[in-house]
């Protein structure tokens, strides 16, 4: 059935006041970031309105290109981390009766209501010179000193990996959820061990869920900056914190713009990357 | 006569490059039963949604009581439909998905619309369950309701999509009969929708025969399962042997056609094709259950050997082979219920059993 | 079942749990402790709690932090509701495109997203504030609400919105009558999690504060770089035990709503 041009402006004509709020909420701001990435500043913080390329060619220098490598060390080692102590939790959680399963989801789910900094911070009483941790290790001897867990690149690790895990587990737990269990046991009658039937059947049929929970998993461990404020206390420095210093104490909006752009780029990256992956499987990322 | 309730006069609909109604035209009287059948696919779902007007039509036009309504959204139009899911609101009681109608429309006063939710609950059976939820009823009973909440608007036309397709097998019996009854009852037109032809020679007025968004055949139940006009009918309605036939000699109200080695009478006086249509080669359509067959010779049979005998409950079902032609009988338990494998039989037939139908009709067939 | 993998099994998901609470749990613990350092326990006391009832500075920044919530969650149920319907009626072109924008938000990292706010408001000489927190956090949570009921949209039996069409109903008979209702609960369990969001948004809040609009997590974000004492413990107590009632909440919510569709 062919629509006329005037009944087709009548049937999207509500979607204006939403198009209007998308575009000045999101569109323009975003253009505003581009743009801005092209300008510089002088030394009382204003912006110059000028075309250049300086803050692009100031991301290449080492120092930058160092903190766009710790940022995507970290992103890759939280999702990493989060798969493989995730993957067993999702797996036997799956494997599990009715009640318990939906008991677990729950706690998986829980800490997604519970305030981030609380949970941040809980490391901190953990790891930190007087914490938990090496207190126990002294009472019982171990060690002598207390142990330096705090401010370090694996602190930062610990503390994304804590924050984000339950997106790639329940991601996960989707898909094992959705497994054909026939197929595992089609796979044991045909005579394949426990171990072959979750490389061969298991893992390759849980992949697209894989693929969702190591992006869901990836694209926030590039931001989190208040993460490896508190667990890193500056000693590696991640894009997040590098973006958020120059626009607030930095006071250098415009080459805060452009390290944006920069990530914003390396998470369209990552989402190109995934919608390849799971090209075949109808998995949205939501 | 009445002047018709509902014309359709040659409607077409397409579906992107698909011709799903092919030159539609039909006539309904008001308070018939009228079932539209045929195999999934041919275009009678598509048929009712363009009279519900849940679809719209290319070419054509669909009149109601002589007016146009081929325009009409389907909320200005007096026809209701009762879907094949049912298709009760989740959210609400039955009684207010059964108000639905009435208070949509806002004509009714609230204490009138209470008395006809009422009057049309005792209608299908289901006093009392006025503040059950959707979800706490089974199927039969998703079915009533469905019926009670498009029946109280008092619709021109009640539209059926495969209303009884959910149910299970003895439910789906009960429902027939009930459903009728209930047509009877309220004098309203109903064009019911469905695969099954035994549901639709239960209940209908008439049948609708539909196949590839063609009508094929209109008529009783009784006139679709005798005198089927095509060999798409006919193979579509009943149990029959069909056999290609070649014609021996054309008489007024007869056609002897060879089967085999036997040559055998076929009354065509009754039938759809007329002698005058039969040539050459033909198809000879037979009821297997209006076959007989018999160890003694009679008139006008076919002569075989018995290659195949299932006893199905009540009914024997037997195959016997006419001169390497195979042809099954189906008989109900008799005095000859020991056929053996071997055994050389005489088949014979009830007279309005037997047709013959135009060997072109297999084109139409599409395979 | 062979009980040596099922005994790893327990132990495993048993030594996963504990992990994913203790260091919650251990911020609970501290919140009762007499000293101010995590050092040694030195016994059992409210007062880091009373000093909390006395912070002024606390208690403004908690109220401002329930008034942007409030306002964030009821405004983002609306538009994020309001668009998902409206979505589902017009063409599928302008549909993907509005599912386009509203995922935006939902993968740029917060930190860039809240630049992008900061620039725009600035340039616009807005003075921040609660009306800025406001519109910073509908920008996630709007996208949330409306991805949800889109989800709840899709699950509604086409059929459902023809039987009204059918009986009579007008389009917006059908919206106010048949799909509001239906998704009513998706939009409750939307808001909330569009409120517990808000409450505890750190990244975005930080741009969008300016002096006046100091939130609770953006003050607390600030005492836990400076000096830490218990009193954070306290707080981030009491912030768990809001967010317990408020689960609780979401948990009967989304009870009532799944009754509807069980036989869907």
């Amino acid at each position: 059935m062919k629509k006329s041009t005037k009944e087709r402006l009548k049937q999207n004509a509500p979607a204006v006041p939403i198009l209007v709020y998308l575009i000045l909420l999101v569109g323009i701001p975003l253009l505003l970031v581009v743009l801005l990435s092209f300008f510089s500043r002088d030394s009382l913080g204003n912006i110059v309105f000028e075309l250049s390329f300086d803050n692009y060619k100031k991301m290449l220098d080492p120092v930058y290109l160092r903190v766009f490598f710790n940022s995507f060390i970290l992103a890759i080692l939280t999702g990493l981390i989060s798969l493989i102590i995730g993957y067993p939790v999702a797996y036997f959680t799956a494997g599990l009766n009715r009640k318990s399963r939906s008991f677990l989801i729950l706690l998986i789910m829980l800490p997604f209501w519970i305030s981030s900094l609380l949970r941040t911070y809980g490391w901190t009483i953990l790891l930190g010179k007087d914490g938990l941790i090496n207190n126990a290790l002294i009472f019982l001897r171990i060690i002598d000193k207390p142990l330096n867990l705090m401010y370090n690149f694996g602190t930062v690790l610990t503390g994304t990996v804590y924050m984000l895990i339950p997106y790639m587990i329940i991601s996960i737990y989707n898909s094992v959820d959705k497994l054909d269990r026939s197929l595992l046991e089609a796979s044991y009658d045909l005579g394949g061990s426990k171990l072959k039937t979750f490389f061969k059947i298991t893992l390759p049929l849980t992949m697209p869920g894989i693929a969702r929970g190591y992006t869901l998993v990836f694209i926030p461990a590039l931001g989190l900056y208040y993460i490896s404020d508190l667990l890193g206390g500056g000693n590696t420095m991640f894009l997040g914190n590098l973006i958020n210093n120059m626009a607030t104490r930095g006071r250098n909006k415009p080459l805060a713009s452009a390290f944006a752009i920069g990530m914003i780029l390396l998470v369209l990256l990552v989402l190109f990357i995934y919608s390849k992956v799971s090209k075949n499987s109808k998995e949205s990322l939501l | 006569m009445k002047e018709q309730l509902l014309s359709l006069k040659k409607v077409n609909k397409f579906y992107d490059e698909a011709h799903i109604l092919k030159d539609i035209s039909l006539d309904i009287k008001d308070g018939e039963f009228i079932t539209l059948l045929g195999p999934s696919g041919c275009g009678k779902t598509t048929l009712l949604r363009c009279i519900a007007g849940l679809e719209s039509i290319e070419s054509g036009d669909i009149l109601l009581n002589g007016e146009s309504i081929k325009d009409l959204a389907p909320n200005k139009r007096n026809v209701n439909t009762v879907f094949q899911n049912y298709a009760l609101f989740p959210h609400l009681t039955v009684f207010d998905n059964i108000a639905y109608g009435p208070r949509i429309k806002k004509v009714t006063k609230e204490d009138e619309i209470k008395v006809k939710v009422d009057e049309m609950l005792e209608l299908v059976k289901m006093e009392g369950y006025g503040d059950r939820m959707p979800h706490q009823l089974s199927g039969g009973q998703r079915q009533r309701i469905a019926i009670a909440r498009a029946l109280i608007n008092n619709p021109d036309i009640l539209l059926l999509d495969e209303p009884l397709g959910a149910l299970d097998l003895k439910l789906r019996k009960y429902m027939q009969t009930e459903l009728a009854l209930l047509q009877k009852q309220t004098k309203t037109t109903f064009i019911y929708v469905t695969h099954d032809q035994e549901e639709a020679l239960n209940m209908s007025d008439r049948i609708v025969i539909m196949n590839e968004g063609r009508i094929l055949q209109v008529g009783s139940p009784r006139d679709v399962y005798n005198n089927s006009n095509s060999l798409f009918v006919a193979d579509f309605i009943g149990d029959r042997n069909i056999k290609e036939v070649e014609v021996v000699e054309r008489k007024e109200d007869f056609c002897s056609v060879k089967l085999g080695k036997s040559i055998i009478d076929i009354r065509t006086d009754r039938s759809m094709v007329k002698p005058n249509e039969c040539d050459g080669k033909v198809y000879l359509a037979i009821h297997m259950d209006k076959m007989k067959i018999s160890y003694d010779k009679v008139d006008n049979s076919l002569y075989g050997e018995i290659t195949f005998v299932h006893y199905a409950g009540s009914q024997i079902r037997t195959e016997v082979d006419v001169d390497g032609e195979k042809v099954t009988v189906i008989e109900y338990q008799n005095d000859y219920d020991n056929y053996r494998i071997g055994d050389k039989v005489y088949i014979s037939w009830e007279e309005n059993g037997a047709i013959l139908l135009p060997k072109e009709d297999i084109e139409k067939r599409g395979n | 079942m062979n009980t040596k993998g099922s005994k790893f099994r327990t132990f495993y998901l048993s030594l996963f749990f504990v992990i994913l609470y203790v260091p919650v749990l251990s911020v609970v613990l501290y919140s009762f402790n007499k000293s101010s350092s995590t050092a040694q326990w030195t016994g059992f006391t409210f007062d880091w709690y009373l000093q909390l009832f006395n912070d002024r500075v606390i208690f403004e920044s908690f109220k401002i932090s329930m008034v942007v919530a409030i306002i964030t969650s009821t405004v983002s149920a609306i538009i994020g509701t309001a668009s998902a319907v409206i979505s589902s009626y017009v063409s599928k072109k302008v549909e993907s495109a509005i599912n386009g924008v509203m995922f935006l938000p939902l993968i740029i990292p917060e930190v860039a997203l809240g630049l992008s706010l900061l620039i725009f408001f600035t340039e616009l000489n807005l003075t921040f504030g609660v009306p800025t927190l406001v519109i910073g956090h509908s920008l996630f949570c709007v996208p949330y609400i409306y991805f949800m009921v889109q989800l709840r949209l899709q699950e509604i039996d086409s059929s459902i919105i023809e039987a009204a069409k059918d009986l009579g109903a007008s389009s917006w008979q059908i919206v106010k009558t048949i799909i509001l209702p239906l998704v009513i609960p998706s939009t409750l369990t939307g808001s909330l999690l569009a409120f517990a969001m808000s409450l505890d948004d750190v990244i975005i809040s930080t741009y969008m504060a300016g002096p006046t609009g100091t939130t609770l997590p953006v003050h607390i974000f600030s005492m836990m770089r400076t000096g830490v004492t218990p009193k954070v413990n306290a707080l981030s107590t009491l912030f768990l035990l809001g967010t317990f009632l408020l689960i609780g909440l979401n948990q009967t919510i989304g009870r009532k709503g799944e009754k509807f569709y069980e036989e869907n």
